[in-house]
Parts: structure tokens; C-alpha cells; sequence
């Protein structure tokens, strides 16, 4: 009774870069089935962050018109340097940023990855739910056929597979296109909250003038306790995501507990009104892959090509990864119609993928910052040292206290010297400019 | 071979909030389920269906959002699924709703012949169990409720043998078909669904009928003008306190059991009564 079941693209999950690639191979006429694991598309996702729209414009031009399920646009963003009670704010907000569509929003993807795959669907691709990937099925030669499901008579047939299935990119692995596990050392852990608050609470604590308005603020020092990582504060249209994020390891190296990091930089005194009277609905956590350009797996194979999380593509140092993905999505499906339209899925054609990606910001950004996991695992004191710094130089330059501005001056380059030599100044100073300049 | 299933989505009780001033259900975020029952009628019918072959059609009165349940018995294994949706149908009590549901099977009498009728013994949130029965004294067919077991069933012979839960134990009933029958989760243990089902529901989209098409409904037997059922109140029950607990060996055997007797009168759970012959 069972029958085969064949198609022209298989996309192993429903992500943004899931969706986007079978949304570009449906459009395109081919034959596309999207698999997802979760009950519904999104319903595994805890994404609650800025999401930029060039990327998604580029799958779907008139997605504006199709009124994704946005929180706010982002018309002011920038960064906080907390120090223990203290916070010195580098913020920029500009006109630019309110022309519609705005080029970022806040999202909460457990909505946004649901309306993205519909469009995949209203473009023709089959999808299912509740359903995992478990195998990656090949011929003797190795060249990749299909998949196989979690279900009875689960094997589905197609030339091109897109592996889109996340951070923990297990078929990845197991199809030897990367060696390793994530490593600790290169992959943070996020946890977030989700704050409901009334909208006009969320206006007025930060400055916004109405719905149409939203803040995005990446905050450093002592949010992570002075570790490498970032913490956030995102408005949502009733409600704030809140987070931290550190590498794995460094929750292993000080025995730190995720929900400890996240409620201690809740009650730093800066933090803390700005969530007063607001309740927390959701609480979670997810990897996410700071792999970087030179611990990214094979991109490609004989009839399978990985993109998004699973590739990690991700671009810590702009908190980006969506726009990555999407991006990847759609190149990965743009590659597979033409590996159709020239009837060959061979590894060397199916390299074209790589190719325009290299071609794209997604691999130029990630190769540029290809040193930035490297150099803040080995600068780890970076983080709180100058947030502090900041925050102290900050106390004495706006104080008065009848001394001479000289003399203050001076304390000040005193209060880095003693934190730093100033050998030790310069050496982060060349390493974080070769870390951003690439 | 045509069994009809009729379910209905629910919200997860399991997930379910009471808001502690109305003492209603917060039915606003929780996410809606099959009725836990129904699931279960429907693996049956997909059962009957593998062994004597024949179709399984489900069927279901709710709001549009009951498609994804639909769908959901399609990739369990039914081939055809309805969904009954109509402004004009709300809020339907037990009389409303099975006129609907029945009125629904006799129109798919007239395609063909039905079988066997499968219904949930009861819906979780109404927890009524009368839409069945009711259904099978409007289409006057035999109604064997809470089944757990279908001992043998004869397409040819149009019998069937059905075990019931009853107070005192199992009932075993031989019935002529097509009979309805309101089922326990026993009747039959929910398989993973198929590749090919997910598939073909991947694919399928159910048939909306309304109160019009492709058949009339009786207005006035519809919605809340055909429910003669008023709810009066509805409220959280409080709470009982914790029991009393005597311990024996403080006070002894005799002097517990004449304080826990004392304690009884107390509360006015028994009275004693002295009459002649009894031992003082």
C-alpha cells in the first residue's frame, strides 16, 4: 500500500531559510515538499529579535503587502555599556528609519515562521507538520536521494534536498558534511523572556511616540558579568523580549545557570524599571551558532545543499542571522532550479550555491568577522573591562568636584591603566580592529 | 463498508485556566485539541476500514479553526471530511447539535448507505455525553454507548458484537448494523499516522457545509434558537477542607473510634435513631 512518494525538492525544516528555499523552488514550479518537526511551523521557535527585511524582500518583493506579523519597526537602536550600577548609552535614532517597509523589525518568529511558510505554500509547496527528518537517504555512490521520515512508510524521493534543520544540525552531521559537534566554545546559549506590557507603558518608558516605533538595544558588560557575550532589550507591540547570551562554555567554565544570568540582569537597577508591572508569558532558551567562516560544513553536496543555522550562518558581531538565512534559502533554491533546468545535481554543480554565496554579503560578512569568535575567546576580559571603564570615566567627567579638568583628565586615563597596561590597551585595540576589518 | 465519525474540537483542559473572578474558562491562548474520544472513534473507523475496506467520512460542527482538527482525522486515515460551520449555529446546546450532526448523516444517506456511526463517549469540555445518543434516537438507529471493544463485526450480515463499559462491568451486545456507537479511548489504541496519509491531508481541504448548502438546516432547530438549554450559573466549586486524622495510639482504640463517630454526628453525615430491638 505504500506508495513512493517523489518530488522535485525535499526541505527539511521550516525556518526562515527552510521556508525561503522552498518557497523560491515552489515559485519557480518545482515539485517541493517542506517538512517540519513541530506541531506547526514555529512552534519550536523562541525567537524574539530584530529581523531586517532586505533579505526578505529579495525572496518575496511584495512581502509588505502581505502583512507579515511584525511587532515594531526598529527607529532607534544602539548599544548600553552597563557597569554594576551604571550605564553609559550610545543610541542613535533617526527620521530615516520611519519610511515604510522599515529595513528592520522586532519579530517574535513563533508568528513570523508560520506566515513565511504559508507563503511557500500559496506558491505551491506541500507542507507537513509533526513529522522528523531521521535519515538523509543516498545511492551507492554515495549522491544524496531523499529522506527518511519518523513516520510508517516515511521515505520521500527528490533530487535536491535542503537541509535547513537549525542549530543542532544533526543530519548535517551525520551525512559527514561537517566533522564535529557544536563546540562549546563556539556556540552561545540564549535565554530569553518574553514581558507582556501594555503598548503605552512600552511608548512612554522608551521614549516612542506610538506603535509605529520601536527601540532595539544590545547591551554589554555587566549583563553577561563582564563575559563575552550580549544581552537585549527589544520592544515588541505589547510586550519586551529580554535575554543574555553567552557562549556554552562559559556557563560551564563558572557554573553559571542560564535563568541566574537572566534574572540578575533583570534586577540591575538600570534594567529593572523598564520591566516594572510587566509579566513574563514565555521563558526559554536556544543555541545559537557562533561557529564563524571557518568552522562552517560543506555547503553542498551531490543533490544536497545546508543552509541557515544548521550551516552556521550567523553574524554575531550585527546580531544578524534571519537575513542570513533567508538569503541562503533563497540561493540554495535558486541553485536547485537550475541544477533542474540542467537536469544535474552533481557536487560540482550544486557548487554554484557556494559561489553565490561568496558573491553575497552572507559569506562576505562571515569571512570578514571570521576572527571575532576568536578574538573574544582569547580577550574574554574584553566585555567588562572597558563597559566598566566606561561607566567609571563616565561618573567622573560629568561630576564636579573642585578639581582641576587636568587632574580629572588624568584620573581617568589612571582608572584604564589600572585595569589594563597600556601594552595590553593596544593589543586589544589591533586585535579588535583586525577581528571587524577582516 | 461507510462509517461516519463525528468529532469536535476542544480546548486543552489540560492546559485550560479558570479566571478566578467569572469562574469561566480563559479559552483565549489555549491551544485546541480533537476531543481526546473522538480520536479514538476515528482510529476505529480507519481500522474497519483497512480490514472490510470502504470509506470513513468525518464529520464536525464548530468554527472555521475546527479545520485543523479535520484535517487532522484525514491524515489518521479518513477519506472525506466535513466541516459543518455556520454564524447561525452558535452557541448550540446537546438538542441543537445532534439535530445538526443528524441532519448532516441523513443527507449522506442519500449519497449511500452508512454503516456504522462512531461518536467520543463525551466531549471534555461540555462533558454532557447526550450529542450521540441524541443522534441515534433522531436517525432511529441502535445506540450502544461507551463501547470499549468491537468483539466481531459481519458487513454481510449487518451484526455486529460490542463490548460496554457498564457500572458493574461489561456489558456484550450483539447489534444489527448500522447502529451508533459512543466509544471509550480502549475502543482502539491511536497509531502514528502514515507518510502517505500526512500526505494526502497535506493536500486534501475539508468540505465547509453552511446552514444552506449543500443542504437547508432547520432555522429554528439550529443554534441558540433551536437550544432550549439555559445555563443558570456556572462557578468554580470551593475547595474541602483537609480531614481530621486520629491518632490510635494516643488516645487507644475505643476513644478514637467514639471521637471519629462523635465527629460524624457532628458534620450530619448519619443520625442515629433509637428504636426497639436495636442494642443500646
Amino acid at each position: 500500500m505504500a506508495s513512493k512518494h517523489t518530488f522535485d525538492a525535499i526541505v527539511v525544516g521550516g525556518g526562515p531559510s527552510g521556508s525561503a528555499a522552498a518557497l523560491t523552488m515552489a515559485r519557480a514550479g518545482l515539485k517541493t515538499i517542506l517538512i517540519e518537526r513541530g506541531r506547526f511551523v514555529g512552534a519550536k521557535n523562541f525567537f524574539g529579535g530584530v529581523m531586517y527585511t532586505h533579505a526578505l524582500a529579495d525572496v518575496l518583493p511584495d512581502f509588505w503587502e502581505r502583512k507579515p506579523p511584525f511587532e515594531r519597526p526598529v527607529t532607534e537602536q544602539g548599544y548600553w555599556m552597563l557597569s554594576p550600577d551604571s550605564v553609559v548609552r550610545i543610541m542613535h535614532k533617526s527620521e530615516h528609519y520611519k519610511q515604510e517597509p522599515a529595513e528592520a523589525h522586532t519579530v517574535l518568529r513563533a508568528l513570523f515562521d508560520p506566515w513565511l511558510a504559508e507563503q511557500a505554500v500559496s506558491a505551491g509547496a506541500l507542507l507537513i507538520t509533526k513529522t522528523t527528518v531521521t535519515h538523509i537517504l543516498q545511492d551507492a555512490k554515495g549522491r544524496v536521494i531523499g529522506v527518511r521520515t519518523d513516520r510508517p512508510d516515511g521515505e520521500i524521493f527528490a533530487p535536491i534536498v535542503v537541509i535547513a534543520e537549525g542549530v543542532n544540525n544533526l543530519l548535517t552531521q551525520k551525512l559527514g558534511l561537517i566533522k564535529n559537534d557544536l563546540p562549546p566554545r563556539f556556540v552561545a546559549l540564549a535565554v530569553k523572556e518574553y514581558i507582556s506590557l501594555p503598548a503605552k507603558d512600552i511608548q512612554a518608558r522608551f521614549g516612542l511616540s506610538g506603535p509605529n516605533e520601536g527601540a532595539a538595544i544590545d547591551i554589554f558588560g555587566d549583563a553577561t558579568l563582564g563575559l563575552p557575550g550580549t544581552a537585549f532589550l527589544y520592544t515588541d507591540r505589547n510586550g519586551l523580549s529580554i535575554g543574555v547570551g553567552l557562549l556554552l562554555e562559559e556557563f560551564v567554565t563558572h557554573k553559571l545557570r542560564p535563568y541566574e544570568v537572566l534574572a540578575r540582569f533583570k534586577n540591575h537597577p538600570v534594567i529593572q524599571p523598564y520591566l516594572e508591572g510587566g509579566k513574563p508569558l514565555e521563558y526559554g532558551a536556544h543555541l545559537i551558532p557562533e561557529t564563524g567562516y571557518n568552522r562552517m560544513p560543506k555547503l553542498s553536496a551531490a543533490g544536497v545543499m545546508v543552509v541557515g543555522d544548521a550551516a552556521g550562518m550567523v553574524d554575531a558581531v550585527h546580531r544578524e542571522g534571519t537575513n542570513l538565512a533567508m538569503t541562503a534559502g533563497r540561493l540554495a533554491g535558486t541553485t536547485a532550479v537550475a541544477a533542474h533546468q540542467a537536469n544535474d545535481f552533481s557536487a560540482t554543480f550544486l557548487k554554484q550555491y557556494r559561489q553565490s554565496l561568496e558573491e553575497s554579503f552572507v559569506l562576505k560578512d562571515m569571512k570578514q568577522y571570521r576572527r571575532m569568535t576568536d578574538f573574544l575567546d582569547s580577550s574574554p576580559h574584553f566585555m567588562g573591562t572597558y563597559a566598566n571603564f566606561l561607566n567609571d570615566a563616565a561618573l567622573r567627567y560629568f561630576t564636579a568636584h573642585g578639581i582641576p579638568k587636568r587632574d580629572m583628565e588624568k584620573q581617568i586615563v589612571g582608572l584604564l591603566q589600572e585595569r589594563r597596561s597600556f601594552f595590553g590597551i593596544a593589543q586589544d585595540m589591533v586585535k579588535l580592529l583586525r577581528a571587524m576589518r577582516g | 463498508m461507510h462509517s461516519v465519525v463525528a468529532i469536535k474540537q476542544v480546548p486543552d483542559t489540560s492546559n485550560v485556566r479558570i479566571n478566578p473572578e467569572t469562574g469561566t474558562l480563559i479559552r483565549e491562548g489555549v491551544p485546541t485539541i480533537i476531543n481526546p474520544y473522538d480520536i479514538h472513534a476515528v482510529e476505529m473507523a480507519v481500522r474497519i476500514k483497512e480490514k472490510f475496506g470502504g470509506t470513513v467520512t468525518v464529520i464536525s460542527m464548530g468554527p472555521p479553526k475546527a479545520m485543523e482538527s479535520l484535517t487532522e482525522c484525514v491524515e489518521q486515515g479518513a477519506d472525506r471530511a466535513i466541516l459543518i460551520s455556520d454564524r447561525r449555529f452558535g452557541a448550540a446546546d446537546t438538542l441543537a447539535t445532534s439535530y445538526v450532526l443528524a441532519h448532516t448523516i441523513e443527507a449522506l444517506l442519500k449519497e449511500g448507505p452508512v454503516d456504522l456511526l462512531l461518536f467520543g463517549k463525551q466531549a471534555i469540555d461540555g462533558d454532557t455525553g447526550q450529542v450521540g445518543p441524541g443522534v441515534a434516537a433522531r436517525l432511529q438507529v441502535p445506540l450502544l454507548s461507551n463501547a470499549v471493544m468491537i468483539e466481531s463485526f459481519d458487513p454481510v450480515a449487518r451484526k455486529a458484537v460490542i463490548h460496554r463499559k457498564i457500572e458493574q462491568g461489561v456489558e456484550v451486545i450483539e447489534t444489527s448494523l448500522p447502529a451508533l456507537l459512543t466509544v471509550e479511548k480502549e475502543i482502539a489504541t491511536v497509531k502514528r499516522a502514515s507518510l502517505s496519509n500526512v500526505i494526502n491531508a497535506a493536500r486534501y481541504t475539508p468540505e465547509l457545509w453552511t446552514g444552506d448548502l449543500p443542504v437547508p438546516f432547520d432555522p429554528d432547530q439550529i443554534g441558540i434558537k433551536g437550544s432550549p438549554t439555559i445555563v443558570g450559573k456556572a462557578f468554580t466549586p470551593t475547595p474541602r477542607g483537609a480531614g481530621a486524622i486520629l491518632s490510635v495510639a494516643e488516645k487507644g482504640l475505643s476513644k478514637t473510634v467514639a471521637d471519629a463517630l462523635a465527629m460524624i454526628v457532628e458534620a450530619s453525615v448519619v443520625t442515629f435513631q433509637n428504636h426497639d430491638g436495636g442494642r443500646p
